[in-house]
């Protein structure tokens, strides 16, 4: 945090000898108190690499959020900007972390570069993930969103934005690394990250476009996997391809990439919002496709709505291949469903239906209500992680109600 | 009689929901068109299609602020506050500065030549100019 505080006092500095008499600094904020419950004592919500899913019932680590923003400008044609949020984080704390803090520079009116910690966009509504005002859900669809745990981008971006006769076209290409933790001590990364968005609105429509791909490193250090490994790689299991298995579920030598389409109609009194997204790795993370269905309508400030969503997995983290380089005796069975079931913590896969209302009860304050109900594929823990070690084997094929209640400021 | 009165209980705010975008008399905004403004309040541009950077006002909320924007952009109050707050943190744009009263914004505009507002149609201060006129 040190290194983004430093630099933004020098350009506050720098920011005094501007011309005008236009305030140089803005601050601003959002927050969400939010709490999510289940009814299904053993399974607990949890958004992958967002928060560390807790025993407490109802559960405020999901989308409780607080962030607030510093703009300042630099000029007429650079700005410094910082954002920083706390929200429970994977190691269970809510130490505060800059989310945005970047220098960007106009270089002509349609064009604008960033340098920094940017948002990372591979999905429609990626890089406002923590803003839950922006968005009619409590939380963006988790099937779709939980395809990238990725949301920091450090390196650069272009914002290119022009007008064709009655559409508005943002292209807006990146570069950068991330890095997240994704469970206690198991960090993962993104090198590379390569990408670009197409962003078309007219009107109450938009369309966005998005692809992107990156070199990806997971070293799990997750009890699947600090139990598998040392028995992949024994030597009694070489004969048999432990150590190209092992090679396939952590390690820094992977390749990801992330494409998604959506939509957004809202014409003021009906709302539709569609995406489809997928990821495909080659190694570390399984390969999945998911989109997702809302509908809505606005009664004055009172905006009820539905949304169908599905995530599916296209390709296990360990392949079907790999597993049956195992003999097929007794004595490898114990072996064998341990790499089902570190597949299966791995698999998002799963579909749900969700009744929501977004309530406008103030300018700048929402108050959202959801009912979800959510079935996990028969492989797959979906959204949810296991109270207890014992649970961990029952997750798939589960029916769970769920409700989400929130209230979203901006100030 | 109270047929009369009601047409014009329909009638008087309907007349009174035009909104002005006005600047400095003596400024050096020379004309704006409806969409160099819808942009601008969109925040998808800060300067003038000729390159001058603009400066932005808000109203506080209310009945003129919406109108406004519904007349621009075809956005609602609601729709608009979650468009900016995106904007706003992502770090794509900074919202139009908010001033307490129509009162302050004539004073701001008349001390900054290239700052633009609106206001409700009606009589307009000489120290302002009106750019385009809603709807």
């Amino acid at each position: 945090m040190k290194w983004a505080i430093i630099p933004a006092l020098t350009l506050w500095a720098l920011a005094a000898a501007a011309s005008d008499d236009r305030p140089a600094l803005s601050l601003s904020g959002f927050a969400t108190v939010g709490i999510v419950a289940t009814d299904e004592a053993d399974m607990r919500f949890t958004r992958v690499g967002m928060d560390r899913p807790g025993n407490e019932r109802p559960d405020t680590g999901p989308d409780s959020v607080v962030g607030v923003q510093g703009n300042l400008r630099l000029g007429e044609s650079s700005a410094a900007v910082v954002q920083v949020i706390s929200r429970e984080n994977t190691d269970g704390n809510y130490r505060p972390r800059p989310t945005l803090a970047f220098l960007s520079y106009e270089f002509t009116p349609e064009v604008t570069a960033r340098f920094g910690r940017l948002r990372i966009p591979f999905f429609m509504q990626s890089d406002s993930i923590n803003v839950n005002y922006a968005h009619p859900w409590v939380r963006p669809p988790e099937e779709v969103y939980g395809l990238s745990p990725f949301a920091d981008l450090d390196g650069l971006d272009l914002l290119y934005r022009v007008r064709a006769g009655d559409t508005d076209i943002e292209f807006h290409p990146f570069l950068g690394t991330s890095r997240i933790s994704l469970y206690p001590d198991t960090k993962a990364r993104l090198r590379r990250v390569a990408g670009a968005n197409l962003t078309l609105s007219r009107g109450d429509f938009s369309v966005h476009l998005g692809h992107a791909e990156a070199k990806l490193e997971i070293n799990w250090q997750d009890p699947f996997y600090t139990t598998l490994a040392p028995i992949l790689r024994s030597p009694d299991l070489r004969a048999f391809g432990g150590n190209e298995i092992v090679a396939q579920m952590s390690g820094d030598d992977g390749i990801v990439r992330f494409s998604s389409a959506g939509f957004h109609w809202d014409d003021g009194r009906w709302l539709v919002i569609g995406e489809y997204a997928r990821r495909q790795a080659q190694r570390y993370a399984n390969s999945a496709h998911a989109w997702q269905l809302t509908a809505g309508y606005h009664f004055g400030p009172v905006t009820p709505y539905v949304v169908i969503a599905r995530h599916s997995q296209d390709e296990a983290v360990i392949g079907a291949e790999q597993l049956r380089s195992l003999p097929p005796v007794p004595e490898f069975d114990e072996l064998r469903s341990g790499l089902a079931g570190f597949n299966a913590s791995r698999n998002l896969a799963q579909r749900s239906i969700t009744a929501g209302v977004r309530w406008d009860v103030h300018d700048n304050a929402a108050v959202k209500a959801e009912f979800t109900r959510a079935r996990t594929a028969d492989d797959a823990w979906g959204t949810f992680d296991p109270a207890s070690e014992a649970a961990a084997g029952r997750m798939g094929g589960r029916s769970i109600n769920m409700l989400s209640l929130s209230v979203d400021v901006t100030f | 009689m109270l047929l009369l009165a009601g047409a014009m209980a329909f009638a008087v705010p309907a007349r009174a929901a035009d909104v002005v975008l006005v600047t400095s008399a003596t400024g050096g905004i020379p004309g704006l068109t409806v969409e160099e403004a819808s942009q601008l309040y969109l925040g998808r541009r800060t300067t003038l299609n000729d390159g001058t950077p603009v400066a932005l006002f808000d109203l506080p909320s209310g009945p003129t602020r919406d109108r406004f924007y519904e007349l621009l952009t075809g956005k609602n109050p609601s729709q608009i506050r979650a468009y900016w707050s995106r904007q706003v943190f992502t770090g794509r744009a900074l919202p139009p500065r908010e001033v307490k009263s129509p009162a302050e914004l004539t004073n701001l505009l008349t001390n900054d030549g290239a700052a633009i507002g609106y206001l409700p149609e009606g009589p307009i201060d000489p120290r302002l100019r009106v750019l385009l006129k809603l709807p």
